[in-house]
């Protein structure tokens, strides 16, 4: 009996057998008729076959310019990504910081590793799983931890390669990968298929009045076929799907189950995860442990992506290598996050007055984050140039906050109204440099009032969805005055304690025009030498 | 593809071929024996090999050689160029190292008469790898129908020994012990008496022969010449004296005196053409070890010569005839 091995080899590779086998068939034939010539016709025939085969390949080569050239449209399509599978080599305990979606994919590897054990059981049997969540999670190396837990062919493809300028051709290339997938369960006992960027197919289908559907309908359509039809067959193959836009933005066909029927929303790490993830990637590099507090850095590291971490890691090596330093120390990474952060400098010249203007504008925003804010912190205060500012002040947060207090969302109008407030103190005058703050602080204040039932005048609701139309000139005159007022408020409170804490200020402005730029601890310590410190914990 | 398939193929490819490419077909050792088995095989003809020096000789004996107008019949040219393709074909395919072959067919009823091919094997394969033209490949071959010189200087002997009243028994072994010896000249070639009268053809030799040949020929076709004479006779040969190299050709024309031309003029032109072909002829060879070509012209008996150096001058129309022969 033939294997099934073997089989699934010939279903797979029958034209690189047959090819191979003409080949050899083709050699034969050539010996068995060289040797039927004369010696001195076999060496006219050797002798002319060098220029023959040259002649052949220039034919060939021209043959396939041209073809490409007029009908495919330039030589790129030819290296176009084929469908392979490919062996990976992520193990399970190599995915770090992701705990919660790593219990839910496990049932995933089980389901390949003994699927009738999981049937025997009355286990569910998973056709799709469909990853959610930002760039930089870990979707694709969780897929690919699945692949080497379960043991089976891994193959990756990405949306987009789906996505062609002809119909049908995304279509068929969804077919092609199917059918491989199937080849390799038969052989393997199962088969992943990764989707990476799934929402390049997946997006609502759209259509026309025209009768006609998009290309991308019809490649989802046969999505869909498929995966129905991985059912009907019972074969052991799995789709893994991933994407960082919204679930909502996806085909609703799609989210029934027996297609995705499984979702795992992969977000950023906890800080308890960072701390892992750190610790993981640190591991990896030289670092000086009295120097480097992980735990501190993770802190700092909020709302950043596996991913993100990664990039910091790599970058404060590469930083403290150019120092020429045997390991990493915390100014290399406090250096690497600024970096990732704000961007790389830009030394402006600035005249002194400017210069001056720009770090009471930014000791200004600085004294208010620092005493006034409840959930963020400032990270670095510089009056350096970056991505078209000619100053910043960068803002942490604490911890993780997924929604906004009022009293948060106020702190951060005076966080903003300070630049304005700072250059009006000091100068009598302000500058055009308020622009974006007032932006961001008039938005936020609007929301408040109109949006977040967040005012005085007991209108709570969303007014934003009202047609302004439909709203009376009284009620939008109240809900203005309303924004108003906290504006003001937030003004006045902000001129309070900067006028209070004049001599701080001048002090950050001081330091600011020397040094350029102020850290952290550099700003902490200023604050304790006059006796101030941060209403939130220390890092 | 992958690199490794690539590799795998072109070195199959390689090896199929250098296998197949390696040992000749007819080795040395069973040359003669090739020629009769391809020859008896191939073509149901039956002939015999005899090889002397560098040079093989088959003799190929027909019943219809020529007909009632002396003509050669067409049967007779179909084998005939069997024969030829097959001794070329195992020359070309063998180790063994043979610079001419000869094909001498003979009529079983008349055995005097003979036809002569003389080949050089270098010509055959210059000709199947395109070097020279077919025309060229054609008048580089010697063919000659004659009576057999051997057969006439025995006839002649005989006669004397019949005249003499000599037994039968000792005109044999007299002949077989004086007069039966390798011919001196390529005219001499043949076949007479179950035995073969081939030389070891030297290449100047032939050359001469060639070129002698050819001047005959050259007369007839070249409209220039052909409207002011022909050539009657045309013998050439290579002769070595006081270590001096020297091509002789004999020639004896016959002027269309309607052109009213002068003798001399004649033969000049007939010099002429003797050095214009001679030079084409040894320059198509890349022959050099001579000294210098000698015109005979028995129309007038003068006699010229011109050097080596001096004949290449002539064929790259550097120099005039007038200014290079010497009398």
């Amino acid at each position: 009996m033939i294997p099934r091995k073997w089989k699934m080899y010939w279903k797979m590779y029958w034209p690189r057998i047959v090819i191979t086998l003409v080949i050899i068939l083709m050699l034969v034939l050539a010996y068995v008729g060289l040797m039927s010539l004369e010696s001195f016709y076999r060496n006219i025939t050797l002798a002319t076959m060098p220029i023959n085969l040259i002649m052949v390949a220039l034919n060939a080569t021209i043959f396939v310019f041209m073809y490409t050239m007029f009908m495919q449209g330039g030589l790129a399509k030819v290296s176009k990504s084929k469908i392979r599978g490919e062996l990976v080599n992520v193990k399970w305990d190599d995915v770090i910081g992701m705990e919660e979606a790593k219990r839910e994919a496990w049932e995933i590897v089980q389901l390949m590793k003994d699927r009738a054990k999981v049937k025997q059981i009355g286990g569910k049997i998973l056709r799709g799983m469909l990853m959610l969540g930002p760039p930089g999670c870990g979707k694709t190396y969780l897929a690919k931890a699945i692949a080497t837990e379960s043991g089976v062919p891994f193959l990756s493809m990405s949306g987009s390669e789906f996505v062609e300028i002809f119909v049908g051709v995304g279509a068929s290339r969804v077919r092609r990968l199917f059918t491989k997938a199937r080849e390799l369960a038969y052989g393997h006992g199962g088969c992943i298929i990764f989707i990476d960027e799934l929402d390049a197919i997946a997006r609502k289908r759209v259509f026309s009045v025209f009768g006609g559907t998009e290309e991308t309908n019809s490649t989802q359509n046969q999505l869909l076929a498929m995966m129905d039809g991985l059912s009907e067959k019972d074969e052991n193959v799995v789709v893994i799907g991933a994407t960082n836009a919204g679930e909502d933005t996806l085909d609703r066909a799609l989210l029934r189950p027996g297609r995705f029927d499984r979702k795992l929303f992969i977000d950023r790490p906890n800080l308890e995860e960072r701390e892992k993830i750190f610790e993981y990637y640190f591991s990896k590099v030289k670092y000086d442990k009295s120097s480097v507090d992980i735990k501190r850095i993770s802190r700092k590291a909020v709302f950043k992506t596996p991913a993100e971490i990664e990039n910091i890691v790599k970058e404060s090596a590469l930083i403290a290598a150019r120092d020429k330093k045997d390991a990493v120390e915390y100014k290399h990474v406090s250096e690497a996050i600024e970096r990732i952060e704000m961007g790389l400098k830009q030394r402006r010249h600035m005249t002194p007055h400017e210069k001056e203007m720009t770090a009471y504008h930014e000791s200004g925003h600085l004294m208010v984050l620092y005493l006034l804010h409840p959930t963020k912190d400032v990270f670095k205060a510089s009056i350096i140039g970056r991505k078209g500012a000619l100053g910043v002040v960068h803002e942490n947060p604490r911890e993780e906050t997924f929604t906004h207090s009022r009293e948060v969302l106020m702190a951060d109008i005076k966080v903003t109204l300070a630049g304005f407030v700072a250059e009006n103190l000091k100068f009598k005058t302000t500058s055009d440099g308020v622009s974006s703050d007032f932006n961001m602080a008039m938005k936020i204040a609007h929301n408040m009032v109109w949006a977040w039932g967040m005012n005085d005048a007991g209108f709570i609701g969303d007014y934003t969805i009202i047609p302004e139309s439909q709203l009376s000139e009284k009620v939008k005159e109240t809900l203005n005055d309303e924004t108003y007022k906290i504006f003001r408020t937030c003004l006045k409170d902000v001129e309070d304690i900067l006028t209070k804490e004049r001599e701080i200020m001048d002090r950050f402005v001081k330091e600011l025009m020397e040094r350029e730029e102020l850290d952290y601890d550099e700003i902490d310590a200023i604050f304790k030498e006059y006796g101030k410190s941060s209403p939130k914990p220390s890092f | 593809m992958k690199i490794k398939t690539l590799v795998f193929l072109a070195l199959s490819v390689c090896a199929v071929f250098i296998l197949s490419g390696c040992a000749p077909t007819y080795p040395k050792g069973s040359f003669k024996d090739s020629i009769i088995k391809v020859c008896k095989r191939e073509y149901k003809l039956d002939v015999k090999v005899g090889l002397i020096g560098k040079t093989a000789a088959v003799y190929l004996p027909l019943s219809d050689l020529i007909d009632f107008t002396f003509a050669i019949t067409t049967s007779a040219s179909e084998k005939i160029n069997d024969v030829i393709l097959t001794s070329s074909r195992v020359a070309l395919s063998s180790d063994a190292d043979y610079d001419f072959f000869v094909v001498i067919a003979h009529d079983t009823r008349i055995p005097e008469i003979q036809l002569v091919i003389v080949k050089s094997v270098l010509d055959v394969k210059r000709f199947l790898l395109n070097d020279i033209s077919r025309g060229e490949y054609a008048k580089r071959m010697l063919i000659d129908i004659r009576l057999s010189p051997q057969a006439q200087k025995e006839r002649s002997i005989k006669e004397v020994f019949e005249k003499m009243g000599l037994d039968k028994k000792w005109q044999e072994q007299v002949m077989n012990d004086f007069f039966r010896s390798e011919p001196a000249a390529l005219g001499d070639i043949g076949y007479w008496s179950g035995r073969f009268y081939v030389k070891d053809i030297p290449l100047p030799e032939f050359l001469a022969e060639q070129i002698a040949s050819r001047v005959k020929i050259e007369a007839r076709e070249d409209k220039k010449y052909a409207e002011q004479f022909t050539i009657k006779t045309s013998k050439g040969t290579f002769v070595t004296k006081g270590g001096k190299r020297t091509f002789v050709f004999e020639t004896l024309s016959d002027p269309k005196w309607f052109k009213d031309l002068e003798t001399n003029e004649i033969s000049t032109r007939v010099t002429e053409l003797v050095f214009k072909v001679a030079s084409h002829v040894l320059r198509g060879y890349r022959f050099s070890d001579f000294d210098d070509v000698e015109v005979i012209d028995q129309l007038n008996g003068s006699s010229v010569r011109v050097v080596r150096d001096d004949l290449e001058r002539f064929r790259a129309k550097k120099a005039k005839l007038e200014d290079i022969i010497r009398r």
